[in-house]
């Protein structure tokens, strides 16, 4: 074939469907739960009936005594506290003194089976003294009788306080032809994954540990299973199975996994946790339940004079991502657009509830709708149509943030165009009739978090290793997690790419400690740009190889050759080559196997003030949302008919699989906001199932059309950018745009549920105003 | 979660049924389809140590428009034609419970006689634990309306009102013989979540009886819930009627999902009969409907929003029966 007529790559860029596939649709893939081990316990946990208490004695000597349980534990045994920011560990393993909220865990029992252990749970004798409870995150920050943590802030249960201000905001608001202003509450939703946590742990007589858990991030539970049970890494050893879905909620290292390994290490048995439905509920690190106050300055023709943001944010009982969850609810109001002044006051605070943590589209998600539907008023004030009052501000290519954030890529404006002409905007906003809208959100995230949690930001996020050996395959060992997003079909299609081997050649190593080189996990929508720029280097390295042996067996220039499919050729001269398998046989004269290493280390961006590196990435992703909604008046049940999703994510690498994240994203999104909910009664989480937390059902997806609009990325691995979270946030200011253009509402409190549809149609009338605000 | 042990009986005739049930009483629970019972005794709510299995008793899985027994499928229901043809009502309530699978399972008597639901009730051993328990199970106060005498769970099958409104009888054998009853009268009116049922000791359904006049009637069944699969309903209308030129010769309303029990509104509707409908007369009913319903907070709405659709589906429904073209 012509070279001018080849296209730019063989399985880049295409869609392919996920090498795993086959094994899924069929019912055999290991999860977690399926492996089994040679005499294994169950076991489980005793979760904190009480809110907040302090133990004053676990007694479990009844429970160690009974037939058929081979451990107790409680708190004290390892009391080292950990967590997944290295500056706020304050989870243990097993409550220490004190437990903080109905379902904390405070003892741990290893039985023969589950009945045995359930009975042993009941046989503990805990006496506790309780403790005065914390539901509502406003209360607690000020000074409190029994702070939730003794950190926090002035004996409060501040968690986290974050103030920063740039430019000057005071100035900006004084200058504004216009403002607008949403004050939003968001109640917690949580990821409601398939799979439930579980973890299997073996300690071995030549001192090991190996532990298999259903986590996102095997790297940041190596090292706390290390810290806890003060073993040395190398002596742990760590498997992710197939994970059944994460979104952020297996991201921490989690009490269970610690425990569970405590157990074996006690009992000398494999011991498995698997967590009832209830016990995923309480365990949550869900999204954070949020209030926030957003406040947006402009001038006359609508550009963008500044953003005054307050937002206090709800943690539950631990810290987990906290910390830089409140810098993420202030600084990804930060693009897509072009701002000049900019403040934020974030507060997290403790509460007895479950914790909460990362979610997909973490810290973006709450931010992101109070921003976007502020611009729809402000909009509105100003008579602009929405997209132009975005286009007017589009942050440009190769440009700094006013908190010095890198942008590179943008194709924001394609985004608006694309997004604009699909849906039809121009003959439907603000046309159609009472009862109909359509509305637009958009967004920006992170591609990939830039400073890695855990260790010094030299040393790489990301090492790929791959081995070419005699039987013509060829093995990538990666510790990077894929837990149902794609990331072991793009490590394969992007070596088979650039070897230029066929697909099935390419084997990827399940993720084990003791084989796979470390990647820091799938959470920052990090993998696809970092392991993919890794997996890169690492396969043209070996493809070097092979074109040195091709060079030897033909005598070509290395220069003169380039990489068919399953062939190394000369370039002027295609008919002149060798194959894949004789190349891969000359390079392994005298050498055996081949192998080549490539990592992934990110670039020094960002400012150096307190906080700077929250938000900061190598790129970031944007995106423009139109939905269109059909509303029953009479009932405030409402439908999302169709999404056009505009998207930049840099150029696609499998578009099978963005378009999957994009329709698992809108999911998600519509779930937080058309009825997801962890609805408490005081401390009482009152849906821990999934028949009373309401996720989407199928049934009540809109048509999504996917506008893949994205230029190349420079750095991005072949031009890509993330598509696993920004692709969620422009949905739910999308739709809410698009229920004010339908009923003339705005809404404030999510979820958006039919009853509270009702009665701001109610409030509506009863104010006398008009359903069509533009 | 584990379940408790507990002794399975597979009998095959109505009178082994019985006899085992006579022995067992009041330490057994029947097993239909187990959808709701299994999940149940999960969570070790009000667990018995045995269970008379319903699945082997052929007798209870005869069906034919007329006379359609216990034990039949909501799936086999789901997918006959007649039933949409002659019972719409039925039809669709039949379609809109839970999910496929559930409905592969679940059976007639089953969802006539589901437990009533409530978000104090449907919980795990720990979370009730960590509440005090409840009055319908393991406790001694009711956390919806707090006192200590009278549970509020709410009546949560589709199949009742439906069947209500179409006339249904419902054929019972007990240790004294076989009685057939009105539908409506199976159930407690004045009871509450926990003596919901006017059924004796060991007694079984055995069959529902739909009277020839119900396949002259137009029919419909409206479901309110937070999503349009797997949900319980927080509110099912059924409203039947025929029309005999302008003038309304029946009419009847059951509503499920609100209260303790399904409920028909004889007083409301009966005065109606002789006249036309119009939407002001509509629009009456509807409101005396709504007035007249007690929801109470323990589903996912809030019990206002429940009693305001309570008169919009009434509404809905009597109009478009009313304007129906083609049926009687």
């Amino acid at each position: 074939m012509d070279a001018a007529q080849r296209p730019e790559h063989r399985l880049i860029g295409g869609s392919i469907p996920y090498i795993e596939g086959p094994l899924k649709v069929s019912g055999r893939t290991e999860y977690t739960d399926d492996l089994k081990r040679p005499g294994m316990l169950v076991g489980r946990l005793l979760r904190a009936p009480w809110a907040h208490a302090k133990l004053l004695r676990v007694d479990v000597t009844k429970a160690r005594e009974m037939p058929g349980v081979f451990a107790v534990l409680t708190g004290e045994r390892y009391p080292t506290p950990f967590g997944v920011l290295p500056i706020t560990k304050d989870e243990t393993a097993i409550a220490v003194d004190r437990s903080r909220y109905i379902g904390d865990v405070i003892a741990a029992v290893a039985a023969q089976d589950e009945l045995t252990a359930e009975r042993a749970l009941a046989a503990v004798e805990v006496q506790v003294e309780a403790l005065p409870e914390y539901t509502d995150p406003r209360m607690g920050r000020t000074r409190v009788d029994a702070p939730i943590h003794e950190k926090g802030l002035n004996h409060s249960n501040i968690q986290k306080e974050v103030v920063q201000h740039f430019g000057d905001v005071d100035a900006a608001f004084r200058s504004a032809a216009a403002t607008a202003r949403v004050r939003a509450s968001f109640a917690g939703v949580t990821h409601a994954f398939t799979e439930p946590q579980c973890t299997i742990a073996e300690a071995t007589p030549d001192g090991r540990l190996t532990v298999w858990s259903s986590t996102q991030v095997p790297h940041y539970l190596h090292r706390s299973l290390s810290e806890v049970l003060g073993l040395p890494m190398h002596r742990i050893r760590v498997i992710k199975p197939e994970v059944g879905g994460g979104f952020g909620g297996k991201s921490d290292p989690l009490p269970h996994e610690i425990a569970c390994a405590a157990l074996a290490l006690e009992t000398g048995r494999p011991v498995k946790i698997l967590f009832d439905r209830d016990e995923v509920f309480y365990t949550n690190h869900g999204r954070h339940p949020t209030f926030n106050d957003v406040q947006i300055a402009a001038d006359a023709e609508g550009h963008l004079l500044g953003y005054d943001i307050e937002a206090v944010i709800e943690g539950g009982a631990w810290s987990s991502f906290g910390t830089v969850t409140t810098y993420y609810n202030g600084v990804m109001a930060m693009g897509p657009y072009r701002l000049p002044n900019f403040r934020y006051k974030g507060q997290r605070v403790f509460t007895n509830r479950p914790p909460s943590g990362a979610m997909r589209a973490h810290g973006g998600t709450n931010i992101r709708y109070s921003v976007e539907v502020a611009l729809d008023q402000l909009a509105e004030t100003l008579k602009l149509d929405p997209f132009d009052l975005r286009a007017r501000n589009a942050l440009p290519p190769n440009s700094t943030t006013i908190n010095e954030f890198r942008i590179t890529s943008t194709s924001f404006l394609k985004c608006l165009s694309a997004a604009r002409d699909r849906s039809g905007w121009a003959e439907k906003w603000g046309r159609l009739p009472y009862g109909q809208g359509v509305g637009l959100g958009c967004g920006f995230y992170i591609s990939g978090s830039n400073s890695p949690i855990h260790f010094t930001p030299k040393m790489p996020q990301c090492t790929v290793h791959l081995k070419a050996d005699m039987d013509g395959g060829i093995t990538v060992h990666c510790m990077q997690a894929d837990i149902g997003q794609g990331s072991n079909t793009l490590l394969a299609a992007i070596v088979a790419e650039v070897v230029g081997v066929s697909l099935d050649r390419v084997h990827v190593s399940p993720v084990d400690s003791d084989v796979t080189p470390v990647d820091i996990g799938s959470y920052s929508s990090r993998v696809t740009f970092m392991m993919g720029n890794a997996a890169r280097k690492a396969a043209e390295a070996l493809r070097d190889r092979l074109l040195e042996a091709t060079h030897q067996l033909t005598g070509y220039p290395r220069d003169a050759l380039r990489v068919g499919v399953e062939r190394y050729e000369v370039e002027h001269r295609p008919e002149v080559g060798v194959s894949y398998m004789e190349a891969l046989q000359q390079a392994m004269q005298g050498t055996g196997a081949l192998q080549s290493t490539g990592a992934y280390t990110s670039p020094p961006v960002g400012g150096t003030f307190k906080g700077a590196r929250a938000g900061t990435a190598p790129a970031y992703s944007f995106a423009a949302y139109v939905a269109q909604v059909s509303v029953d008046e009479e009932t405030g049940s409402y439908g999302v008919e169709k999404v056009w999703a505009a998207f930049d994510c840099g150029r696609p690498l499998n578009r099978l699989a963005v378009e999957g994240q994009i329709h698992g994203s809108i999911h998600m999104g519509l779930g937080q906001l058309m009825g997801e909910s962890m609805d408490y009664r005081g401390s009482r989480l009152m849906n821990p199932s999934l028949l009373d937390y309401k996720i989407l059902m199928p049934q009540q997806m809109p048509e999504v059309e996917c506008l893949l609009v994205g230029d190349a990325d420079p750095e991005g691995p072949f031009g890509a950018k993330e598509a696993g979270e920004g692709p969620l946030v422009a949905t739910l200011p999308a739709v809410a745009n698009a229920l004010y253009d339908a009923v003339g509402v705005r809404f404030y409190d999510l979820p958006i549920t039919p009853d509270r549809v009702l009665k701001g149609i109610d409030r509506r009338r009863a104010e006398g105003r008009s359903w069509k605000g533009h | 979660m584990h379940l408790d042990p507990f002794e399975l009986h597979r009998p095959e005739t109505i009178a082994e049924t019985l006899a085992l049930a006579g022995r067992l009483a009041p330490a057994f629970d029947y097993l239909a389809g187990g959808t709701d019972l299994l999940p149940n005794y999960k969570m070790h709510l009000n667990v018995r140590p045995h269970l008379i299995a319903l699945d082997r008793v052929s007798e209870l899985q005869e069906y034919t428009l007329d006379r359609i027994g216990a034990m039949v499928r909501l799936a086999d229901l789901d997918r006959d034609p007649e039933i949409g043809r002659h019972y719409p009502a039925l039809a669709e309530a039949v379609h809109g419970i839970a999910t496929p699978l559930v409905r592969a399972s679940g059976t007639v008597g089953g969802n006539l006689l589901v437990e009533t639901r409530c978000f104090f009730f449907n919980q795990s051993y720990f979370w009730r634990a960590s509440l005090g328990f409840c009055l319908k199970a393991d406790g001694d106060r009711c956390h919806v309306v707090p006192q200590k005498e009278k549970c509020y769970a709410t009546f949560s099958g589709d199949l009742a009102p439906s069947l209500m409104v179409l006339g249904a009888s419902v054929e019972i054998a007990g240790p004294d013989g076989v009685r057939t009853i009105p539908l409506d009268a199976m159930y407690e009116a004045d009871g509450d979540g926990i003596r919901r049922v006017r059924l004796r000791p060991g007694e079984l359904v055995v069959a529902v009886h739909l009277p020839p006049a119900a396949q002259h009637l137009r029919s419909t069944y409206r479901k309110l819930r937070a999503r349009p699969s797997y949900d319980f309903p927080e509110l099912g209308v059924a409203v039947s009627l025929r029309r005999d030129g302008d003038r309304l010769a029946a009419l009847d309303v059951a509503v499920g999902g609100l209260e303790t029990y399904p409920r028909r509104f004889p007083a409301i509707t009966e005065p109606a009969l002789g006249q036309g409908l119009d939407p002001e007369r509509i629009g009456a009913l509807a409101q005396a409907i709504q007035a007249a319903v007690r929801p109470v907070h323990n589903t996912a709405y809030p019990p206002d929003y429940r009693k305001r659709m309570t008169g919009v589906f009434v509404r809905r429904a009597l109009t478009d029966l009313w304007d129906r073209r083609g049926a009687s």
